[in-house]
């Protein structure tokens, strides 16, 4: 009989890199006790695999994508805590880096994708984001994310959105749409190759979703600000975004949770609700003290 | 500086950074080895030796650490 495509997981990067599989071994009996953790790990996994059966890939492509990933961060990190400072500091650098290189944008989505479930911090934000979700009303409603990713926000949300809501995902990078588009497939919703700068404020939303976006463009604020003035009057605006994560195409640096906090206040909106996750298994605030990686996300609406 | 001496310098900073001064490395010692020993540690680690031996390891090496002696080689490669 085949093996879980977790058990793959765990035994492909316990082969690979026993060091990172001491990690992923802990988050994953953390998991483990969670109720929902079992059918939403186990519906992802299914949607995961029919997706790299359709692309022509395998599952030890998807743990490989993800351990070079991590060699990344690894490296990434070591910089980091030798400099105090995110490698790159400009687009133009990242863009050349990595946006414009298709083979190094693959590897690291579907490395990202594969996060959502052996990383406590990503699965505890997958779940405020769906359990915000039940709470958005319904109606004659439009849906806009920008930097769509893997697909995986857009497909939870078509998935729980109550209501007639139109679906729309714009990106700057043809990969990350093309694997999007793969990901959710068939299911209706728009990909808009564009910049989002590009966009009339007349085209409003009534819920624009920002996941792990703010920390890779060099003024967050300046785009804080036009998503606030891309939304309808109810409407509401969910970001993410980590401090203290040096990746190869993060540019933007917060330090703590607070400075994003800010920054949301001089953008002109305001927190409804907020998921704050550590990424080690230790409170926010002393990952905060410590300069520990935390993520942070929450639901704003205007002032 | 010899074999030796580096060995020493790297399980003092080993001490140091997994908070246990009872560990006890030698030049077979894995990350596999030791509980403290894992992602995280194991960038304090790097870091912290980088700044003790006022060195600097490339991309390749950071990843590919198997065992305290590959540090230790890798280490006196760098300090000539």
């Amino acid at each position: 009989m085949e093996i879980s495509f977790e058990e793959f997981i765990v035994q492909r990067i316990t082969e690979r890199n026993p060091l990172h599989s001491k990690k992923i071994r802990k988050n994953l009996k953390r998991m483990k006790g969670d109720r929902d953790f079992e059918t939403l790990s186990k519906t992802f996994y299914d949607k995961y695999d029919a997706y790299l059966q359709r692309s022509a890939k395998s599952r030890e492509f998807a743990v490989d994508s993800y351990l070079k990933m991590i060699d990344d961060f690894t490296v990434e990190t070591v910089r980091f805590g030798e400099t105090g400072k995110y490698s790159s500091t400009s687009f133009a650098e990242v863009n050349a880096r990595v946006y414009a290189r298709p083979e190094v944008m693959e590897y690291y989505m579907h490395g990202l994708l594969l996060t959502q479930f052996i990383w406590v911090h990503h699965f505890e934000l997958l779940k405020f984001y769906s359990a915000e979700l039940t709470r958005v009303p319904g109606g004659n409603k439009k849906y806009l994310e920008i930097g769509g990713g893997h697909g995986l926000y857009v497909n939870l949300a078509q998935e729980i959105l109550s209501g007639n809501w139109s679906f729309t995902v714009l990106d700057i990078s043809e990969t990350s749409l093309l694997m999007a588009k793969n990901f959710v497939q068939g299911s209706g919703v728009k990909f808009v190759h564009a910049d989002v700068f590009t966009l009339p404020e007349s085209e409003k939303a009534d819920l624009i979703v920002m996941g792990e976006v703010l920390e890779h463009v060099e003024n967050p604020k300046e785009l804080l600000v036009k998503l606030g003035s891309m939304l309808s009057n109810d409407g509401r605006l969910f970001i993410t975004t980590p401090t203290n994560a040096p990746a190869i195409d993060h540019i933007y640096l917060f330090r703590n949770t607070q400075e994003i906090r800010m920054l949301i206040a001089e953008a002109g909106l305001i927190v409804e609700t907020e998921g704050v996750f550590s990424s080690e298994d230790c409170a926010v605030e002393l990952a905060d003290e410590k300069g520990i990686s935390v993520l942070y996300s929450a639901f704003l609406r205007k002032e | 500086m010899n074999r030796e001496e580096i060995l020493g310098a790297i399980n003092m900073l080993c001490g140091d950074v997994f908070d246990n001064n009872a560990v006890n490395i030698t030049e077979n010692t894995t990350a596999l080895d030791i509980e403290e020993w894992d992602s995280l540690t194991h960038i304090q680690l790097i870091v912290a030796i980088e700044k003790h031996f006022k060195i600097k390891f490339t991309s390749s090496e950071i990843t590919g650490f198997k065992t305290v002696g590959e540090m230790c080689s890798c280490v006196k490669t760098k300090l000539g």
